[in-house]
Formats: C-alpha cells, structure tokens, sequence
C-alpha cells in the first residue's frame, strides 16, 4: 500500500516468535573488549571475569588472541586450565601457526578470522578472493584435524558482496567449520538488513551463524536480534558491551531483551549482572554510567514527581523487570522534579510526618534548593529542609496565637 | 526503500532540555538551558521541547526566557493533559504545547485511577482549553506501546479531528523491538495518514534501532535528546539518529554534525554526566585504534574500519599504541616524530612497549614511546662505538 511490503513481511516473519530457542552466548570480553583501545585486563583479573562469565552461565568464552603470545598466552592458558563448564574459544586469523599458538593453549574451539569484504580484500589484506577462500580451507583442515570446534568469521560481512558470502559460507561449511561468524565489523547495519542478510545465508548455506555485532550508530543489541530471528543460534557479547570504538553487543542487555521482549529464558542468573558490570568496569578503567541499561546505578532511581508516585503505586506502570532481577535497587530521590506525593513518602521513609498542604510548600523550597546546587539533594539536606521550615513554622504558629491574646 | 525515504522530510524533535532535565539527578541551570537552546538552534534542529511550566515558578522564568530569546527552532513546552496545565503551560509566552496522556490500561488504572472514557474527555477538554488560548498541540500518548491499538486509534482519531499538530506514540518502558515498532506504526499508518511523531526510550539498548525502524515504517517525526540523556535509559540520541539516517538511509537532514562533539561535552558538563569514551557518534575512543589489524587496515585506507571521516562530528583520528598494538602503528607513530624506524627496529620497540603496557594496564603515551626509543638507541650506539674503537 505504501510500498512497504517486503518489510512488512519480514517483520511480520521476525515480529510474533522467535525460533529457534536454543540461542547460546560466547562472551568476548576477554577478547574484543580487551583488544579496545585503552584497556588492558591483568591477568588475573582475565581468569576471574572468565570465573564469573562461566558461573554466570555462558555457554563459551572467547578467551583472548594466543598468537599474540606473552602474557596473553599466560592468561588463555591459566583459563583452559580452570576446567571450567564453558567452552573456551581462541581468536586467531586464517594463518596455521595462529591456530597452533591456540592448540599450545588447550583450547576446546577456534574462531579463524578472515575478511569478506572487497574493500578489506584490496584494501587490507592486498589479496584476491580466492586467497581468502584458500586461507578458510587451509585453516579450517589443520584445526578439525585437531577436532577442535571451529568458527570461521567472516570480518566485515556486512560490505561484502552477498554471492560471495554464500560462497564463503559454503567453502566454511564442506570444509567442516561448524559455524560462521557473521561480522557487521563496523556496525553500519539495521535490524532490517541484518534480518535479510542472515536469513538468506541461513536459508541458502544452512550453516550455524553466529552474530557479531558493533554499536556504531547504536543498534549493536538490536541488530544482534534481528539476527536470532533470522536463525543465527550464538551470540558473541561483551559485559557492558565493551569493545572496539563504541563497543559489541552488551551481554546484559542482550539477554534481559531476549527475555522480556522475546519470552526466551536463557538461563543465565540475571542477579549477578550488575556485580559483574561493576568488576569489568574497574579491570577495564573505564566507569559504569548511571544511566547503562539493565545495570546502571540509576535505572530504578526515581526523581520526577509523576513517574515516581505512579511506580510507588505499582512498579510495573514504569518496569518491565524489577531492579533486583539484576542485582539493583529501588530508590526515590527529591530535587528539582519533585512533588507532593514523593516528598511525603521520603520523609515518611525517613521517620518524619507532614501534611498535604506543608508538603506543597516544603517541596517548593526544595527545588529551589536543587535548582541552586544543581543536583538532587542528600537525606540529610532533605531533613535539615523539613526541620527548618517546621521549626519556622512553628514560630510563626506561635507568634501569631501570641498576637492573638 | 532507502530511495523512498531519502525524498520524505523527516522531523527531528530534542527533548534535551525537558526528558533531558527530568532524568534522575539532572539540573540544567538558566544559562546552560539558554545555551544548549541556542546550541541546538545553531546546528539546525528544527524543533525543542523547552521544559514543563507545570513543574514550578522557577522553571516558568527559564521558560519565558528562552521564548523571549532570538532563537529560531520552533519551540515547545510539555505538560499533562488538563484544562489547568494549559493554563499554565500559555503563561510561559510558548504558543506549542505537548499534552501528554497514558493511554494504556494499566496506567489508567494506576497512575490515573480512572478509565478509557475518562481519558477521552480528559483529552478532549484539554484541546479544548489549547484551542481557546490559541495554542498548537502535539498529542502525546504515554505508553501507547502497552495500549490496547483500538484506543489507541481512539485516541488519535480524536487528536486528528480536533486539529492536532502530530501526534506521539511513546515506548515508554521499551516494550518494543525494531520489528514489532516496524509493525505498530505500519498498522496505524494504514488506518490513518495523520502524521506520527514517535518517542523512545533506551531500557534494552533498541531506542536507536527503534527509532530508524518506525521512520521506516512511515513516522516523519522522531523525539531525540543529545547524547542520549534521559529518564532511566534515557532517549534515541540526537547524534545517533542523524548519523544513521544520513549513512545508512541516504537521509540528510542539513544538520551541522561537526558541532556534535562540542555539544555533547556541553550537555555533558552541564548535567554532570561524563560522556563515556566509546559512546557511539561521539565518544573520543571512536576513531581511536589500537589493535594492530585495526591500525593498520586505517593506516592503510580508513574506510577499513571507519564510515566516516572523525571530522564530520568534530573528532579526530588517533593512533594508540598498547598491548594489542602491532609494527605498523609504532612505525607510523615515529614517523609521525620524524625518525624512520626499520622494520626490525620496529620489531623491537613493539615487544618493548606491549611488554610496558601489559605492566602499566594501559596504553604509552608519545613521550613514553620516545623514552622507549632512547633507551633502545642508546644501546646500540655504544656497542656501536666500542666496536669502532675496536678497529
């Protein structure tokens, strides 16, 4: 009707249900998060996110680039050495003495990355595609033979040719590589696309995809959607979706949209999220803001006068989920927006009382005060307020009944 | 699809200045308000929400101010539907007004302990009173994404009969994903040609995704703040949205981007909220490369890992060498000092900076990198000379 009907009909596709279920996360903090400019993880803080990760319920860490050698190897090798439930997955490019370094490692799995794109085939690596093609067998042949689990990624998928990405699919596929990475490297895709895109390969190759996705122009989490409900069955996360320039797929958001939005249950313990956020936080130098979704210290803090009477009410009026679903709290604050209603019940929290009328004026006087010092003010701000104007209008009570007599 | 959208205007609306302010904590003070107003005009947004006369005298005056200035987006002031609120919100010397009204049945129940009918008339009277004081309104439907989409209808049929200016769908708790936003703007667009304007918020990391989605869907209009900042999660972020409808829709809306990181670092300040390092669009970590394939693929050509040139949101590229950091960069970055290393040399100084950033858990600044260098030389130059003294 309005030309929208090849959308339309994805959306109705992507719309309703989402199948499959069994969507699994390869958390690569270890790696594209550490591999951002400017953070470096120690090593032991390395072994105690991949802990954690694994506790947490990850299905398989991407544990770092052991041809990077060094300390890095160090730390991979510490990890494998954990025995720990998940998979642990090093990165390496198309190059057989990368996949050596990580079978020197103990790895269980691979990723063997290579470009799909022309522009990083002539621009980057200065080869042809059946260079590329070439490097995927020769790679993928020398890593199954050491039965490894192997995924092959295509970097930059999202500017390749798409007959050439099937093609690269296809050479990952009969080579043996159990699953593709799909890379949308710089983050330039929407959901709609990553939708048609994954589908066609999934539909056409058939081989497992995994989303890897970069929040550029902020649709990492919602591309990495899109791309589940095209078929693709992993996930490759970050916590705090720390990563290269503004960063991956958040871990923590993308499992919560995944349960609230979509009704998939992954099985993760959701309670640990914002301890977690916390500790990757601190290891990677680089601060929570208040504001993150899911684990932001300030999601379920509640100023403006309206929202927050309506959620002292019933918190499903403004929360699809409930703060401690991830290790946060409640909490009402008094500045600049508040009213009647939230002032009355802070102090009522506080242990003091006061009436509707005191309270309008009280609450006048303190956004005043908040507009002065341009924050929301502190419990013992609020009390002094309250002893102040009560104190004063008492006196006035008083002088005024003196007057009287 | 793209072609299609490239020849529709599209409306940006920024609520920095009244979700903005409303976010937990948040104090804009007179002349950052005045300033950020001034800023948005600058660069081109056609349209900002100023504040909420309801909320206090104090906001009032910011208010009046703003509308008494010079400034040419078309601006104005939100408040809850009421026949009161009207009232207050004409004080302000602002003839656009947003009445906003939940139109969910959860919300009704709780937030208004009332129903549909109630809504309706609430509705109604409150035009009403914009109408009796000549006033242009937007109607905003709060959590229409939980609405029931007959009421929803209901709703804003009566905003289109009584002459409303848009009106506003809001995702007030983030129910939506990009598709099932695709679908509900697609479904009241076949009912209606009336013009939607649609308001996003960020709880599960979709408010971008959502916004682009329902611009593909038929909205002409879309609620931003800069930098996100917002209630909770905050909102679709105005830099987002003009750089993905610009490069990924072939949509430009004439905005002056270059200032995008100069307001974000205002707003930033002002609101005491840091802008993080890697926020997308205008984060300084952005263009920023350490990793040695990622350096050298922009070494190489930028259009390796980068869209856009850093400058277009007023930017720069920068060369980091730490951990991950591989032999082109540091050749590069001595170039860039005027002194032209081997690859050997090279080589070596890499293994010695990783060796330095792995134990200072962060990258080298220049000056550690020449210190580095001057070490390295300063050994090889004695031998050198002992060898010569030798012969």
């Amino acid at each position: 009707m309005r030309g929208l009907d090849i959308l339309t009909e994805f959306s109705k596709k992507a719309g309703e249900k989402l199948e499959p279920k069994n969507i699994k996360i390869d958390d690569t903090t270890l790696r594209d998060g550490e591999q951002t400019a400017g953070v470096v993880f120690a090593n032991d803080e390395k072994i105690y996110i991949a802990k954690m990760l694994d506790r947490i319920g990850v299905h398989q860490i991407e544990a770092g680039i052991p041809t990077m050698g060094g300390d890095e190897k160090d730390a991979i090798k510490a990890i494998t050495a954990l025995n720990l439930n998940c998979s642990i997955l090093g990165w390496n490019r198309a190059v057989v003495s990368d996949i050596d370094d990580s079978i020197e490692c103990g790895v269980d799995a691979v990723a063997i990355s290579i470009s799909s794109s022309d522009i990083h085939i002539e621009h980057k690596l200065r080869k042809s595609r059946e260079w590329v093609l070439e490097s995927v067998r020769t790679s993928v042949d020398h890593a199954k033979k050491y039965n490894l689990y192997v995924s092959v990624n295509a970097e930059d998928a999202s500017r390749s040719d798409m007959e050439f990405l099937l093609q690269f699919a296809r050479t990952a596929k009969d080579t043996g590589a159990d699953r593709m990475r799909y890379c949308d490297t710089l983050g330039i895709l929407d959901p709609f696309e990553t939708f048609m895109r994954v589908k066609t390969i999934k539909d056409i190759v058939g081989i497992d995809i995994e989303m890897h996705t970069h929040n550029d122009f902020g649709m990492a989490i919602a591309n990495a959607i899109a791309g589940v409900k095209a078929g693709a069955t992993y996930v490759n996360t970050t916590i705090n979706g720390l990563g290269e320039r503004a960063g991956n797929a958040s871990f923590e958001e993308f499992v919560m949209a995944l349960k609230y939005l979509e009704n998939v249950n992954m099985d993760i313990d959701t309670k640990l999220f914002r301890d977690l956020a916390e500790y990757v936080a601190i290891a990677s130098g680089r601060f929570l803001p208040t504001w993150k979704p899911i684990v932001g210290a300030n999601l379920f803090v509640y100023e403006s006068e309206i929202r927050a009477a309506t959620t002292l009410k019933d918190p499903k009026t403004f929360e699809l989920f409930g703060p401690e679903d991830v290790g946060l709290e409640r909490k009402i604050i008094i500045g600049k927006s508040s009213g009647v209603n939230t002032l009355t019940h802070k102090l009522k929290e506080l242990g003091y009382k006061i009436g509707e009328k005191e309270a309008a004026e009280l609450a006048e006087i303190i956004r005043e005060k908040a507009l002065l010092l341009k924050r929301a003010l502190f419990d013992s701000e609020i009390i002094d307020s309250y002893n102040s104007f009560m104190g004063a209008r008492a006196a006035k009570t008083a002088s005024n009944s003196k007057g009287g007599k | 699809m793209a072609g299609e959208l490239k020849e529709r205007k599209i409306n940006i609306i920024d609520t920095t200045l009244r979700n903005g302010e409303q976010a937990a904590g948040v104090v804009f003070s007179k002349h950052e308000k005045i300033r950020i107003a001034r800023m948005l005009d600058e660069i081109g947004v056609p349209e900002i929400e100023i504040g909420t006369p309801t909320i206090g005298p104090l906001e009032r005056e910011i208010i009046k101010e703003i509308a008494a200035s010079d400034i040419k987006c078309k601006l104005f002031v939100y408040c809850e539907a009421s026949p009161e609120n009207v009232e207050i919100a004409d004080c302000c010397g602002i003839k656009n007004v947003i009445l906003n009204i939940s139109t969910s049945d959860l919300h009704i129940k709780v937030k208004y302990e009332k129903n549909r009918t109630w809504v309706l008339n609430q509705l109604r009277e409150s035009i009403s009173a914009a109408k009796e004081h000549r006033m242009e309104f937007i109607v905003s439907a709060e959590d229409a994404t939980r609405t029931d989409l007959e009421f929803l209808l209901k709703v804003l049929n009566l905003a289109q009969k009584r002459e409303a200016y848009r009106f506003r769908i809001c995702d007030t708790v983030s129910r939506l994903d990009p598709f099932r936003t695709f679908m509900l703007i697609n479904n009241i667009l076949n009912n209606t040609d009336f013009p939607i304007e649609v308001y996003n918020h960020n709880d599960f990391g979709m408010s971008t995704a959502n916004a682009m989605a329902s611009i593909r869907a038929g909205a002409v209009s879309l609620v931003t703040s800069v930098s996100g900042i917002g209630e909770g999660t905050g909102n679709a972020a105005l830099e987002e949205i003009v750089m993905a409808l610009k490069y990924l829709e072939d949509v430009d809306l004439g905005i002056n981007t270059a200032k995008f990181r100069e307001i974000a670092e205002y707003v930033a300040k002002a609101s005491a909220r840091a802008v993080p390092v890697w926020k997308a669009i205008v984060g300084t970590n952005v263009f920023a490369h350490e990793s040695g394939i990622h350096a050298d693929g922009v070494l190489k050509n930028p259009r390796n890992y980068e869209v856009f040139e850093p400058g277009e949101v007023g930017l720069t590229r920068q060369l980091v060498v730490g951990k991950h950091s591989g032999s082109h960069t540091i050749l590069h970055k001595f170039k860039e000092f005027g002194i032209e290393l081997t690859i050997n040399e090279a080589n070596d100084i890499l293994a010695l900076s990783r060796a330095m950033s792995v134990d200072l858990k962060r990258p080298l600044f220049d000056k550690e990198l020449m210190y580095i260098y001057k070490d390295y030389e300063g050994k090889k130059p004695v031998k050198q000379e002992a060898d010569d003294a030798d012969v």
